[in-house]
């Protein structure tokens, strides 16, 4: 079986976050969100990580820190979002050029879960196999793909899908596909097919299983998953997973008067002073001086001074010196 | 470059202009001849000394301003106090200099005229500096961030002022589904801004949506040299203009009243 992980978009929603990093590389905890898939996948297995030329350079520097062996990247032929030749395309595209025909387990690179990936490859059959995620509310339901299941057959764990919607109006399931897809070799062929005319939409192959009559199964499990599609929820998994605590990195330095509450991520070469943050990200190579910070998420290389935030993501190099107020100024227009 | 040589130009021919309203001022009160009683050549002379404070006093209104509408009615209002103004002070400079008053009606004259003159020439000069400034490569391109309706009515609003100010590219952080905004193509998301900062090279960016984005699209501007520019509509506020209360900018709307 070959591990093909999708890690070729753009992440516009997560702008300026991703403006020069690639979704998958964004770091939780410290450490990049493709780093916790990588753990997940069962040793020994063949790794492919599919991304575009733009962010190809990130790609390799990360895979220079990863010990572990079988992993290969592939890059894209795409320098604009306009040129992606689409999810589902990039994957047809590397399965017709590297001739690959074996099963495949269909990865999106920009999800956080705590699906056991072992457990979940135990109930493969020869049918595609998707983990599903119970999200609880058929509201938060609207912006994944849903999936609408049948009964069990006895002493199954997992469920037969009727019914696969792509971000539907009005969700009939609160089964969401979590990104995580098992394909047998036998349904490449209709994959390939499929990615010919919808080459974005990778969920709309398992409608097209379904409009073949070809059986599908989902495997729901229990535990966290996150699509980190925007600021609310990469924030909202970086509380969960980091809890009452500040991570620092040992580079940094938080000095005399600074207080860190919440959930705390400071990245390295960061200097903090008379500060107050409050579950707060801070990548690295920054300054914070006199400010009161929470639920921000600051990028590389920038200089806070005197400064209160709420809930915003700063670009990376951006300075901002609250110099007060200014006596000179007149009020004349 | 084209902005500096057109303002040296408008700043030359309104003090050509000041001196000539301040002539014709003489000539029709003393008659067309050159009298020994009043020389000109002193009258002169003091226009001359007056001219460069007169223009000063213009610059500080701010009458040269590109965001300036030239037949607003507060723009003439600045005209008029700055004739009158250079009035003054050409008053107090004769008589500092030749210690002489003199005819109350050539007063009435040099500011009447100098004011008319100011008024005219500057709604001419407007238009025809919005011409050159628009001319492509425009002197002023303008990046629009925002594809809502709000964003379309200004891109209207400038172009068909003709406005010094050049939408040339829209940003959308959403992704607009609409190819163009008012004739304006929308070239993307808010991915491409460094890509359209480079090719479109802009000198002013306009926020019209998403608050959420504000500090980082400053930024950019700074980073860039690019003045930044916000819709009072992306605060919620319809209308709204910038002022300042000791010393601190905030934004005002009002509605009658102070």
């Amino acid at each position: 079986m070959h591990v093909f992980i999708l890690a070729g978009g753009f992440a516009t929603r997560l702008w300026p976050l991703t403006e020069k990093r690639a979704k998958p590389l964004l770091p939780l905890a410290g450490k990049p969100l493709l780093s916790y898939i990588i753990d997940q996948i069962p040793a020994g297995m063949d790794i492919t990580i599919s991304t575009n030329a733009v962010f190809a350079e990130d790609f390799r520097k990360w895979r220079k820190d990863v010990p572990r062996e079988k992993i290969e990247i592939h890059i894209e032929d795409a320098g604009h979002e306009d040129q992606k030749p689409g999810a589902l395309g990039a994957v047809a595209m590397w399965l017709e050029s590297n001739g690959i025909d074996e099963d495949l387990l269909l990865v999106a690179g920009d999800n956080y879960s705590e699906l056991n990936i072992e457990k979940f490859l135990e109930h493969r059959t020869d049918r595609p196999l998707l983990a599903a995620h119970d999200i609880g509310e058929t509201g938060l339901a609207q912006n994944f793909g849903t999936i609408i299941a049948g009964e069990p057959a006895s002493g199954s764990p997992t469920l037969p899908v009727v019914s696969f919607e792509e971000k539907p109006l009005h969700p009939k399931s609160t089964f969401v596909s979590t990104g995580w897809w098992f394909l047998p070799k036998s349904c490449l062929t209709v994959l390939k097919e499929h990615a010919i005319s919808h080459p974005d939409n990778v969920g709309g192959v398992f409608e097209e299983f379904l409009r073949r009559d070809l059986k599908v199964d989902c495997y729901v499990f229990d535990g966290r998953w996150r699509d980190i599609g925007s600021f609310e929820s990469y924030m909202s998994i970086h509380r969960e997973i980091v809890g009452e605590r500040a991570i620092v990195d040992p580079g940094s330095s938080i000095l005399a008067g600074t207080e860190l509450m919440g959930s705390i991520v400071i990245g390295p070469n960061v200097k903090i002073e008379k500060s107050i943050l409050r579950d707060c990200i801070v990548f690295g190579k920054t300054t914070i001086l006199d400010s009161v910070l929470e639920g921000c998420i600051i990028d590389e290389n920038c200089t806070l001074e005197s400064i209160d935030l709420t809930d915003k993501m700063l670009r990376a190099g951006t300075v901002l010196r609250n110099k007060g107020i200014n006596p000179k100024m007149s009020g004349v227009f | 470059m084209r902005r500096t040589l057109l303002l040296i130009c408008w700043l030359a021919t309104d003090a050509a202009l000041f001196i000539a309203a301040y002539a014709i001022a003489y000539f029709l009160r003393v008659g067309f001849i050159l009298s020994s009683d009043f020389p000109l050549s002193l009258y002169l002379q003091t226009v001359l000394t007056v001219t460069p404070l007169w223009l000063a006093v213009m610059l500080q209104l701010g009458i040269f301003r590109l965001s300036r509408v030239q037949s607003d009615t507060r723009n003439i209002s600045h005209i008029l106090f700055a004739a009158v103004l250079g009035l003054a002070l050409f008053s107090l400079a004769y008589y500092f200099l030749h210690d002489k008053f003199f005819s109350r009606l050539l007063l009435i004259y040099a500011g009447i005229l100098s004011f008319l003159f100011a008024v005219v020439w500057h709604l001419a000069f407007d238009q025809w500096q919005r011409q050159m400034l628009r001319r492509n490569p425009p002197a002023f391109p303008m990046l629009v961030v925002g594809a809502n309706r709000e964003a379309e009515r200004f891109i209207k609003l400038l172009n068909e002022r003709r406005s010094p100010f050049k939408p040339v590219a829209v940003l959308d952080s959403q992704g607009s589904p609409h190819r163009e905004l008012g004739g304006i193509p929308v070239a993307g998301k808010l991915n491409k801004l460094e890509e359209v900062i480079k090719t479109m090279r802009p000198t002013h960016l306009v926020q019209c949506s998403n608050l959420e984005h504000t500090i980082n699209l400053m930024s950019v501007c700074r980073q860039h040299r690019i003045t930044y520019l916000l819709l009072p509509s992306v605060l919620g506020a319809i209308a709204g203009s910038s002022e300042i209360i000791e010393g601190r900018s905030v934004i005002m709307v009002k509605d009658g009243g102070f």
